[in-house]
């Protein structure tokens, strides 16, 4: 039984005379390791969108463990699937680093010292932790990049949708990124790169899903 | 009909004042009423209504409030003594809604219009171009904002915070924490945009050449004619249908 599906699904963008996306049928297990690759414009991050049921496709359906997606409440959705998008800025709210990673936490019932302490590992993990009290909208895009990532890998999701991760982020904090996210992934967490970073997606993923102009051109595992 | 952009500002300008001067739900009708072939010979793109829909409640909220405040008529809902909806309140309640339905269709008149010609036409009428260029950023700006806050919101609710939900207090904790960082979050756009301005050089409008170029037709000069004529004719009716409808009560 696949976790996601999307069953011949079409969007298209009010006001546009192209579909972004044109009757894509894909499958993920739980569990996968996935690139999603594709040149600019050819709908990848629209495809995000819709398993996330942000967008609901004017053709076809999307369902998350055999569920419609759009059964579920966005937060039914964030319990599941973690998304990191593709702009980081849109997705930091919060007035300080720290508050960023422990808002999902809270309303999760994370309180006291445990809270404190997932904060703690996660951004010293990251080397982050130095800027903690900084408002996550001052820092640089690849520092507001990563502290998107950990903000959603702290709430430990069944399924990682991460858009265009590495695209600010310096080679060290690129290799701790990798390294964590082989951790998860052992530990069974299902992730999904949309990425041009070859080198990283490679080290990472073993099924890589092409798609070129709307439509997926090539889906294949890769040793 | 392919008009001149100035054509089209004078038929959404007509529009506009017509529905900001009148008060009176009938006449506001009638307006809609002639409005819409209006927006269909000018190709207007009615999908564009559609984007409203998230007002929706807003046009509610805004029938109940004005139906509310509006006395006379037979009672429709009373609680005792008190008459808290009048058969005149809920008329009035849709006169306001319909005001702003023929504001939003005489502004898609404009959004359809090419953004650099709109510009061209209202500086070629000697408006300042400040002032133009705000009205511009209007347009093409915040509905980008309200796209960037709404993906915003859907992040807060896929990290839990389930903001339908029944403990007001808790919904309310949450629009007090997010609220310094979204006005920030904004006004860093507002100023990366800016200095995006400056460089691209910005009030350097009287110099500047244009690569898109503007002109009347005859068509054009028929157009404006006809609707100054249908205007009157307008305006002339409400007259007749009486109500102290003359514009400004020149009476
Ligand atoms: N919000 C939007 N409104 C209209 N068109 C859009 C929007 N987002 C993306 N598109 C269009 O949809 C197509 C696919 O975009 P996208 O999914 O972002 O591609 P990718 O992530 O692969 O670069 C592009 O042609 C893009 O211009
Ligand atoms: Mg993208």
């Amino acid at each position: 039984m696949p976790y996601i599906s999307l069953n011949r699904v079409s969007y298209i963008y009010s006001g546009r005379s192209m579909p972004a996306v044109k009757d894509i049928t894909l499958t993920f297990e739980k569990g996968e390791k996935i690139a999603l690759t594709g040149t600019n414009g050819s709908g990848k991050s629209t495809i995000a969108r819709l398993m996330l049921g942000l967008l609901k496709p004017q053709a076809g359906t999307v369902t998350l463990a055999n569920r419609p997606i759009g059964d579920y409440s966005l937060v039914e959705i964030g319990e599941r699937l973690g998304y990191v998008l593709q702009n980081p800025t849109q997705m930091l709210f919060t007035t300080t680093v720290y508050d960023e990673i422990a808002f999902g936490l809270r309303w999760k019932g994370v309180r006291g010292s445990e809270l404190d302490k997932v904060c703690k590992n996660i951004l010293k993990h990251f080397a982050l932790w130095p800027l903690r009290n900084k408002m996550p909208l001052t820092l640089s895009e690849g520092q507001k990049q990563l502290v998107a990532i950990c903000a959603v890998l702290a709430l430990k999701p069944a399924y990682l949708i991460l858009d265009e991760p590495t695209k600010s982020i310096d080679t060290f904090r690129k290799d701790i990124l990798l390294n964590a996210l082989q951790d998860i992934g052992h530990k069974g967490t299902g992730i999904i790169i949309i990425s041009h970073d070859q080198e990283f997606t490679h080290r990472l993923c073993n099924r890589e899903i092409k798609v070129f102009d709307g439509k997926v051109a090539t889906d294949g595992s890769r040793c | 009909m392919d008009l001149d952009v100035r054509t089209k500002l004078f038929i959404a300008a007509i529009f506009s004042v017509l529905a900001i001067v009148y008060q009176d739900p009938v006449i506001l009708g009638a307006l809609l009423v002639i409005l819409l072939p209006v927006l269909a010979f000018l190709k207007t793109p009615l999908g564009k209504f559609y984007d409203f829909r998230k007002l929706f409640y807003l046009y509610l909220i805004l029938i109940i409030i004005q139906s509310l405040f509006v006395r006379g008529g037979a009672p429709l809902l009373k609680i005792g003594t008190i008459h808290l909806l009048t058969t005149d309140g809920l008329i009035y309640g849709l006169a306001v809604v319909m005001r702003f339905i023929i504001l939003v269709g005489a502004g898609l008149i404009l959004v359809a219009c090419d953004t650099a010609k709109l510009l061209l036409a209202m500086s070629k009428m000697k408006i300042p171009y400040e002032i133009v260029f705000m009205i511009q950023l209007g347009i093409r700006f915040i509905p980008t904002l309200i796209g960037e806050l709404s993906a915003t919101f859907d992040a807060i609710q896929m990290r839990g915070a389930d903001l339908r939900r029944v403990y007001k207090r808790k919904v309310f904790k949450v629009y007090l924490e997010i609220f310094t960082p979204l006005v920030f979050g904004i006004l860093q756009k507002a100023e990366q945009l800016s200095i995006l301005l400056e460089l691209r050089g910005f009030r350097r409008y009287p110099e500047r050449t244009s690569y898109k170029t503007i002109a009347m037709k005859k068509r054009d000069y028929i157009v404006i004619a006809l609707t100054s004529a249908a205007t009157m004719v307008f305006i002339f009716g409400a007259i007749l249908y009486g109500k102290e409808q003359i514009p400004f009560n020149l009476r």
